[in-house]
């Protein structure tokens, strides 16, 4: 069989979870420690659809050894590595995320040296975001370290869309609208190439929380809209972005939340995009009011979650600000999550409020649902409006 | 909160002032759109293109870049920066004569330009006009001592200029002001493999690579110190490594052919060379590759084609071309040719050492001769620093001072040629010992035992192989067997050497071998041979080094016939001594290990002939071929199961081409003034007698031909 008949026959099994039967098939073909570069990538794959994270970045460190050029290995060993909590290696390898064949092109081309991570007093440094809503909450947090070791003026860059909330923010000496004339700079970083630059350790996590604040004026509309709203409001997401490259396995469906109704709870859509609509077909028994067309940016979502009790979403931007406003988050988590919620456990170093629900096997929400219609219970149970995640 | 204005209420100049802001902040698409706004208004203007060419440029949309700039530069008034840029981009395009064109320009409307200076001096660089690219960036250096790429530049520059230490200095200096300034590291790394440091090399060119896993030099480099240790498998990998991603690299595909050479796999070698000419018909290098390949595979007329086509291109590939097509010339026997051409190249590149080298071998020096006073005054510090230089350099001129008759001065300079060499590897004489006594245990006498000693088919008659050590007679030995009609010389192969060493370890593996496995090693050989064998019905294979594999030819190819040239011990070893080989001959660099290799190779030798039957392996002595030819040629005929042809009497006149260390000597007719050679240079080989076991080494006599017949062997031979 060549190379491109077993890629097409072994990658379906990949995407559908089944990494022991193509670690099967891929094993004898490696049994004298030889074979090609792709079979080894396979198997690293193989394993990690398994959750068999140390054992994949043993193989692709290898891989990463005897290829040292091919940067997509490298940026499949940052995940791992990562995923694993090893920061200081993970990092590095996963500053050739722009080096990627598809990635190259969108890579901004700043015309100013990226900062090294030394003090660089009396320069203006400019820090700007990348493509998720979820990464920008999630570093913006190390904007203030950036501006304590470099002793820089900082001028801050993001998107539109979480500009008011970053304009609340402190740690940074001006702020930016991507796309807009920016100012003088003398040197620039990406905002997660933070870590790496600075080193960043699981030690210095999580930092000063809450470093976002709501919107005092949308709290005090939101307070009045949900007055009225009985028992414990729990606001939900199901679905992320779906051009996000992982959605099929981060997403899910408002039915498969059914478990979770209950006596005593009422859930508030804050669902964004297409699936916004499904919450006219509801679950039995769900108590669910839509909240989604009054949501017209981040101020909002920012004042329901403030106001809401608890966030339930599966791995979307909401999720980080949550946790970066320091409100109870329940995330739901795929078998193999993406890097930053590392593996096997139910907190977070990066938000001290979110509490982690993983799938028990490949592609098993149901399991996780009904784990988590427990800990609803639980915490309804012990009293409405508690803070506890 | 600043927003663009809407666009048609800006003037140009701010327009230009916004493009430039949004394009140092890496927003292309506004400063595009900007830049457009004002070719709309002025098509051509000059600043609005630069900007354009510098985009382009960091898209790597490089054609379109220099096509912006070039506009940009048409203006009457042109800034001196953007004539640098444009001589940058056409450099890194390869148009080197466009960009030295640009980049005078550039500062000749601004002496000042330091960026400008700094480009120019590249460009000269790489167009082999390196006093003028050191004037340039010594400029640089000195406006501005603390430009880290100017300091790589310069140190660049001092290294084609064979300036090593100064060279490094400046890498160091680089490195200091960027310590992960992984171009200097790159180059720093090809440095050490200048100055025979491999392992310093290979640890440089890892951390360039660990900086920049795309810095496709740091591979090369890294390949390099491979290579410069004579480590072939090594140094394909580290060219597969850049090839695997990027499979176009012309520098990887031309340092790839070295190896493919080293392993016979010509086809290969050509193949890659051609595609580095196919994508870049203009690089010299490229054509040198090709001519060497073709030369490998024998075809010399296309070779000094390929050679005389680099010669014109500009590039740093002249002397190479040069000195190359002087060795194709030396082959076929074009000896005034090729001293000619050698000659050529030290007329336009003094400090040639391989042309000096070649030189050396053909021509006869004379006491006072001034060659040797001017390969003398290379040695001297400051001028020849790198170590193969050095190494080829002790050997020419030890060579010339033997030749005018100062054997002190002669053994001086191989001594410290061989002791130079010997430092760039590791061997182990025991190891080694160890290792040929396992082949003779691989072997016993019962393997051979059954009258049907050999398994492969027996329809073809081709494969001859001569064995012996290096420098005993071979080269000569299959000229005189090439020049019978139905006889093809094919040189020196390492054909059966690579098929052993793809089946397993040797001799480890022949235990596993069944009668088929044996069968299917001489299907593979006989198989490869008969493409080269010209449809004669022998083939000679001269490989020395094959004396290792006798029991298994003899087991493997019922056919074949082995002829082992044997030679006076002292005058083999001390002609082994004097010699530099080109490929490893390991033991040779030092006279206690080559007298211990003889011992471990006669005592095989013994093994061999003691279990092959005589119509399979015979032994030829070199001193008796010499001193009584016809008849030891007519043995050797008959050997081979063919009737005698004259032409073997005349065998220096056949023409043909012949690549060894023994070249120049098979050329001329019957020489007696090697036998007993080594007795004239008794005190200077102590180390080398001691190990052979021999007190005292005879002059060669009055009458060297009979003298010789009598030359003693060593004392003993060990009974194992």
């Amino acid at each position: 069989m060549d190379s491109k008949d077993f890629e097409a026959k072994i990658q379906p099994l990949l995407v559908a979870g089944r990494g022991a039967e193509v670690e099967a098939m891929v094993t004898p073909l490696l049994a004298n420690g030889g074979g090609p570069a792709p079979l080894w990538a396979a198997l690293a794959q193989a394993l990690r659809v398994q959750g068999r994270i140390a054992d994949a970045a043993k193989i692709q460190e290898m891989l990463v050894e005897a290829l040292p050029g091919h940067v997509s290995t490298r940026f499949d060993l940052a995940e791992s590595l990562l995923l694993m909590g090893e920061f200081e290696r993970g990092w590095r390898e996963y500053s050739y995320r722009y080096s990627l064949n598809h990635t190259y092109r969108i890579e901004r081309k700043v015309q100013r040296p990226r900062w090294d991570g030394r003090p660089i007093p009396g320069k203006v440094l400019l820090i700007h975001d990348e493509q998720g809503y979820g990464d920008t909450f999630q570093f913006m947090r190390m904007v203030s370290w950036a501006k304590a070791r470099s002793g820089a003026q900082v001028v801050l860059e993001v998107n539109h869309e979480t500009h008011s909330l970053a304009s609340r923010m402190r740690g940074f000496d001006a702020l930016t609208l991507r796309g807009e004339l920016p100012p003088h700079f003398d040197v620039h970083c990406e905002m997660m190439s933070l870590p790496m630059v600075m080193g960043l350790k699981m030690s210095d996590l999580p930092g000063s929380i809450p470093y976002l604040t709501p919107d005092p004026d949308r709290v005090q509309h939101w307070r009045k809209r949900l007055a009225g709203v009985k028992g414990l409001k729990v606001a939900v997401v199901w679905a992320g972005r779906p051009t996000h490259f992982n959605d099929a396995n981060r997403s899910m469906t408002l039915t498969a939340l059914a478990p979770l109704a209950q006596e005593g709870v009422t859930f508030l859509s804050i669902q964004k995009g297409p699936s916004e609509g499904d919450v006219a077909r509801p679950p039995p028994g769900m108590n669910i009011i839509g909240l989604s067309p009054e949501i017209r940016d981040f101020e909002d979502t920012a004042a329901i979650l403030t106001v809401a009790d608890l966030l339930i979403s599966v791995d979307s931007s909401p999720v980080h600000l949550a946790g970066a406003l320091a409100r109870p988050a329940w995330v739901m988590l795929p078998f193999l999550p993406d890097w930053r919620w590392l593996m096997n456990r139910e907190d977070t170093p990066w938000y001290p409020s979110v509490r982690l629900f993983r799938q028990p096997s490949w592609g098993n929400w149901q399991g996780l649902v009904q784990g988590m219609a427990k800990a609803l219970a639980d915490i309804r149970a012990a009293g409405p409006a508690g803070n506890r995640p | 909160m600043n927003t663009t204005p809407p666009q048609q209420q800006i003037s140009m100049e701010q327009a230009l002032a916004q493009a430039h802001a949004h394009w140092n902040a890496g927003q292309a698409d506004q400063a595009e759109r900007l830049c457009q706004h004002v070719l709309a208004i002025w098509p051509g203007q000059a600043d609005a293109s630069h900007l354009m060419g510098l985009m382009a440029h960091a898209y790597g949309n490089l054609p379109v870049a220099i096509d912006h700039l070039k506009r940009a530069c048409q203006a009457p008034r042109v800034p001196a920066t953007y004539l640098s840029n444009l001589a940058e981009m056409c450099r890194q395009a390869g148009r080197l004569a466009e960009a030295e064109a640009a980049g005078r320009r550039a500062i000749a409307i601004d002496h000042g330009l330091v960026a400008g200076w700094n480009n120019l001096g590249i460009i000269l660089q790489e167009a082999g006009k390196f006093d003028e690219s050191l004037t340039c960036l010594e400029q640089v250096v000195t406006l501005k001592p603390d430009y880290a790429e100017a300091q790589n530049n310069l140190a660049n520059t001092l290294k084609r200029l064979g300036r090593l230490a100064e060279a490094r200095h400046h890498y160091e200096a680089a490195l200091r002001l960027v310590p992960t300034y992984a171009e200097a590291l790159s180059n720093l790394s090809n440095l050490a493999t200048d100055m025979g440091q491999a392992d310093k090399a290979l640890t440089y060119a890892r951390q360039a690579i660990d900086i920049n896993p795309r810095l496709a030099d740091a591979y090369i480099n890294a390949a390099a110190a491979e290579q410069s240790r004579g480590n072939d498998v090594e140094t394909l990998r580290w060219v597969d490594k850049l090839l695997s991603f990027q499979p176009q690299h012309i520098g990887g595909l031309l340092v790839r052919t070295v190896p493919l050479r080293h392993l016979d796999r010509l086809d290969e070698a050509l193949e890659a060379a051609r595609r580095a000419v196919t994508l870049a018909p203009d690089n010299g290098e490229a054509h040198v590759a090709m001519g060497e390949a073709l030369q490998a595979l024998g075809r010399t007329d296309d070779a000094l084609a390929a050679y005389e086509r680099a010669a014109k291109l500009p590039g740093l590939a002249l002397e190479k071309a040069m000195v190359n097509r002087g060795i194709c010339l030396m082959e076929i026997g074009e000896t005034a040719a090729a001293r000619a051409a050698f000659e050529q190249v030290l007329a336009l590149f003094p400090r040639s050492i391989s042309a000096w080298f070649n030189l050396s071998d053909i021509m006869t020096f004379q006491p006072g001769d001034p060659a040797i006073a001017a390969m003398e005054a290379l040695l001297a510090p400051d001028t020849v620093q790198a170590r193969n230089d050095r190494i080829a350099l002790h050997f020419a001129l030890a060579k010339a001072w033997l030749d005018s008759g100062n054997d002190e001065r002669a053994f001086l300079h191989f001594d410290e040629g061989n002791r130079q060499k010997r430092a760039t590897f590791a061997y182990q004489a025991d190891a080694v010992g160890r290792w040929t006594q396992s082949i003779a245990n691989a072997f016993p006498a019962s393997v051979f035992a059954d009258p049907d000693i050999g398994v492969g088919e027996a329809d073809d008659d081709l494969p001859v192989f001569v064995v012996g050590m290096p420098r005993s007679g071979t080269t000569l030995v299959e000229q005189v067997l090439a020049s019978h009609g139905q006889v093809q010389g094919g040189g020196e192969l390492a054909t059966l050497n690579h098929i052993v060493d793809r089946i397993g370890p040797y001799p480890a593996i022949v235990e596993q071998l069944t009668a088929a496995g044996f069968a299917a090693i001489g299907r593979q050989y006989i198989d490869h041979v008969r493409t080269l064998s010209n449809s004669k019905r022998r083939f000679v294979d001269k490989m020395p080094s094959n004396f290792l594999y006798a029991g298994l030819i003899a087991r493997s190819m019922p056919q074949a016939r082995i002829i082992h040239v044997r030679r006076n011990a002292a005058d083999t070893c001390f002609s082994c001594y004097t010699k530099l080989f080109t490929r490893e001959q390991l033991f040779s660099y030092d006279l206690m290990e080559l007298g211990r290799f003889y011992r471990d190779y006669e005592s095989l030798m013994a093994h061999w002939r003691s279990v092959l039957p005589p119509d399979r392996f015979i032994d030829v002595d070199y001193e008796d071929l010499v001193g009584d030819f016809e008849p030891q040629a007519r043995r050797l005929i008959a050997f081979l199961g063919l009737s005698w042809d004259p032409a073997c009497t005349d065998f220096h006149k056949t023409k043909r081409i012949i690549r060894t260390a023994s070249l120049n000597q098979a050329r001329e007719p019957l020489f007696t003034r090697s036998i007993g050679r080594a007795g004239r240079y008794t005190p200077y080989l102590g180390p080398l007698l001691a190990a052979l076991g021999i007190d005292q080494v005879p002059q060669a006599a009055e009458k060297p031909a009979k003298a010789a017949k009598r030359a003693p062997r060593p004392a003993k031979e060990r009974a194992r």
